[in-house]
């Protein structure tokens, strides 16, 4: 573990700590924030916290840009979901919602001032077919035409090639289970449909759901640490952090169910990293019974003193301020993207500006 | 209160070469850094007259134009621009460094600061009173632009990024270098003579490019809003009579949001702000030529 | 039967009119809409209840809605 705790680990775990922040720092924070993907999740987070008033009015503006963004990827967010339940109506199967679209539908807390990109379902791996079939009657297409991708896809990981919609732009991902075929753990797809639980209210179409409190940590911890790229990381791990606050609070028997859970869809690692780094990073509240029960899913020694100097360098922000010697081995340095221009690729007015002056350099990602 | 003027050159380059030079321009604060001489003269000759900022202070926007360190470095020399961390766009040629922080910088504005609606269109103001020039590149509006402040009496609040402050309905000042293209810069130079102008920078994808330092007190009173008046679509083209004709709201109100950055991230807000300028605002098509027809149809729009 | 129409649940129908002329804030889709005085009347009179059952069998209201239903303001009941 660094020495230095970065200042946006700082002002996630302890925000009254930014009190007396001198302007070099906000500065900082910001593009932390920023490099993180957490800016508007940090305009509500010192909201929340009372701190905002007391914020660099500098800072508090820019963190209330943000936070525009964010309110405009609900909505478009909300209205997705909608579409997608519209096209799907007639097959007969819940809208399994996965992810981002499920901690909007849901309000779960990692909803806050969130981002969003594409659209996770979860449906039966023998309904894939009617899936896409409905979804390309209703204006959606595939992209990764190339025969390799699509056997990528089709046959080697847990969804079909992401699909496009014409006229939105937007993308959904439709995965039949959480974790690739080619990987050596198992899931139990079945019971994750299985312990789905139905929504309702405004936010989500008849018949959508969300999974069970169990399911949805283990996923979010699965997708964090089987994934090979940590540019979101922080962000990732800041969904699972606020997942495993909220429903220790809310949902009964829920840390003394977690281990037994996780052994049964062969996550157990995956969350052994997950209880571990959330606590070690953003100080969640694990009970020491979970943990205990836990300890036997965790690698050998040597192997986990690696995994910690790897870990506690890739889930900090990827900007240049969190990084030492050994961060560049631990993760990759990922400067060209356009984070803060990611939203569900939206019908925008056209962006004069760049197509008057300069050429965007991921033209997919910009011209959003 | 301090300005770039107050930094000697070799200060002034120094700072763009090290740890960044601060400044501010309008709502924003810039934290620039450019380790090339024809930043640091573009810098020095436009820039002039903004406020510095110190070297602790909060900067909205870090812009840094790199110069790679590969083979390109000697043979054909590239600048990259990054943009809090980020590349937005495609290197380009070193001799186009400093239009690149220029269209940058607007780009920057343009896609965060959503306390505004950001319309791609000039704003200029007379007695309080603002006209809102929007209109595709090419159109002749920023030629329209440097001949209204440069010697028609109103003074820029921008020549690229119009500033609606959604609270309060009000213009905000973004003052900065106009950019002329082609022809213009020809005309520009005869019409306005006290004009300051840098050097063109050729090839360039819009052609070639000056910058014209903000007129007059535009920097000055970069904190002056105005009430929206008018806005009107210029349209030049080469012969055409001096026509102003009156535009339907409705249709001024759906061309302005087609004309703007982030009318479809501020959604309901942006809605009511754009209503509410229309309701003020009266909108027209402007036909022209002559430029000395053109500011004289404006003095008399703003005797109306 | 005819087909009987709603607003989409969410639509509060934000709009300004000018001469005639109306734009429209979609606050389910995010989208605006520049309409006709008569068309907003037709949304007002979807919401208010103003509509009767001969109303539903014209061809050409039918026609109407059916339009209003792409922009996602109207569904069916």
């Amino acid at each position: 573990m660094k020495a230095d705790v970065p200042l946006l680990l700082r002002a996630l775990r302890a925000p009254q700590q930014l009190a007396g922040l001198p302007p070099a720092g906000w500065d900082l924070l910001l593009r932390q924030a920023a490099n993180a993907n957490l800016s508007a999740t940090l305009h509500d987070w010192l909201a929340q916290h009372g701190m905002l008033a007391q914020a660099l009015p500098q800072a508090r503006e820019q963190l209330s840009w943000a936070a525009v963004m964010a309110r405009r990827h609900r909505q478009a967010t909300y209205w997705e979901i909608r579409l997608i339940g519209k096209a799907l109506a007639g097959l007969g199967l819940p809208l399994l919602l996965l992810k981002g679209g499920a901690y909007a539908a849901a309000g779960l807390p990692p909803a806050a001032g969130r981002l969003f990109s594409d659209i996770d379902i979860l449906v039966p791996e023998e309904n894939l077919p009617q899936v896409e079939a409905a979804l390309m009657r209703h204006g959606w297409v595939g992209t990764h035409h190339d025969s390799y991708d699509q056997r990528y896809y089709r046959e080697w990981m847990h969804e079909l090639p992401p699909m496009m919609h014409v006229l939105r732009q937007t993308a959904i991902d439709v995965h039949h289970t959480i974790l690739p075929r080619t990987a050596a753990q198992r899931p139990d797809a079945r019971l994750l449909r299985a312990a789905a639980r139905p929504l309702t209210g405004d936010a989500a179409p008849p018949g959508t759901a969300i999974l069970a409190p169990l399911d949805m940590v283990l996923h979010s911890a699965t997708h964090l640490f089987a994934d090979g790229e940590f540019d979101k990381g922080l962000r990732d791990l800041w969904d699972l952090h606020c997942l495993l606050t909220h429903f220790g609070q809310h949902e009964p028997g829920f840390w003394e169910a977690l281990p037994a859970r996780a052994r049964h869809h062969q996550l157990q690692r995956f969350m052994f990293y997950g209880l571990r780094y959330s606590a070690m990073l953003l100080g969640t509240e694990v009970p020491p019974a979970t943990l205990a029960a836990m300890a036997a899913d965790a690698p050998p020694p040597p192997l986990l003193a690696v995994m910690d100097a790897l870990f506690t360098r890739a889930l900090l922000p990827h900007h240049a301020s969190c990084r030492d010697a050994g961060s560049a081995l631990a993760g990759f340095l990922l400067y060209v993207r356009g984070n803060w221009l990611r939203m569900p690729p939206l019908r925008l007015a056209r962006h004069l500006f760049h197509k008057a002056f300069l050429t965007p350099k991921n033209s997919q990602g910009a011209a959003a | 209160m301090l300005t770039v003027a107050a930094l000697a050159p070799g200060a002034l380059q120094q700072r763009l070469a090290g740890d960044g030079l601060r400044l501010r321009t309008g709502r924003f604060s810039v934290r620039l850094q450019a380790d090339m001489p024809s930043v640091a003269a573009g810098i020095g000759q436009l820039y002039r007259d903004y406020p510095l900022l110190q070297d602790d202070d909060f900067a909205d926007f870090h812009l840094h134009l790199v110069r790679p360190r590969t083979a390109r470095r000697w043979l054909r020399p590239q600048v990259r621009l990054h943009c809090d961390g980020y590349e937005m766009f495609q290197p380009m040629p070193l001799q186009h460094a400093f239009p690149m922080f220029e269209w940058g910088l607007n780009w920057c504005v343009s896609s965060r600061a959503h306390r505004y609606l950001i319309v791609h269109a000039a704003v200029l103001e007379r007695n309080g009173r603002a006209v809102i020039l929007p209109a595709p590149p090419g159109s002749g509006k920023s030629t329209l632009t440097a001949a209204l402040s440069g010697k028609g009496g109103w003074r820029l609040l921008s020549d690229e990024l119009t500033l609606l402050e959604l609270d309060t309905g009000l213009l905000v000042p973004n003052p900065r270098p106009i950019s002329l293209k082609n022809a213009s810069i020809d005309i520009i130079r005869a019409y306005v003579p006290d004009a300051v102008l840098s050097p063109p920078v050729r090839d360039t994808s819009k052609g070639t490019v000056a910058h014209m330092r903000a007129p007059g007190d535009a920097v000055l009173r970069a904190a002056d809003c105005a009430q929206p008046a008018w806005v009107v679509f210029p349209h030049y083209s080469a012969g055409a009579a001096t026509t102003l004709e009156p535009l339907a709201r409705a249709a001024t109100f759906m061309e302005l949001a087609g004309n703007s950055f982030n009318y479809s991230v501020l959604g309901a807000a942006g809605f009511h702000a754009l209503g509410r300028l229309i309701e003020q605002a009266a909108g027209f098509r402007f036909r022209y030529s002559a430029l000395d027809e053109a500011l004289d149809t404006f003095a008399r729009l703003h005797e109306s | 039967m005819p087909v009987l129409w709603q607003l989409v649940p969410g639509q509060s129908l934000l709009h300004r009119s000018w001469d005639g002329q109306v734009v429209l804030y979609n606050e389910v889709s995010g989208a605006t809409h520049l309409l006709d005085a008569a068309t907003l009347d037709l949304l007002h009179a979807l919401r208010d209840g103003g509509l009767a059952p001969e109303d539903w069998t014209d061809p050409e209201l039918q026609l109407a809605l059916a339009g209003l239903r792409k922009l996602y303001l109207v569904e069916p009941c």
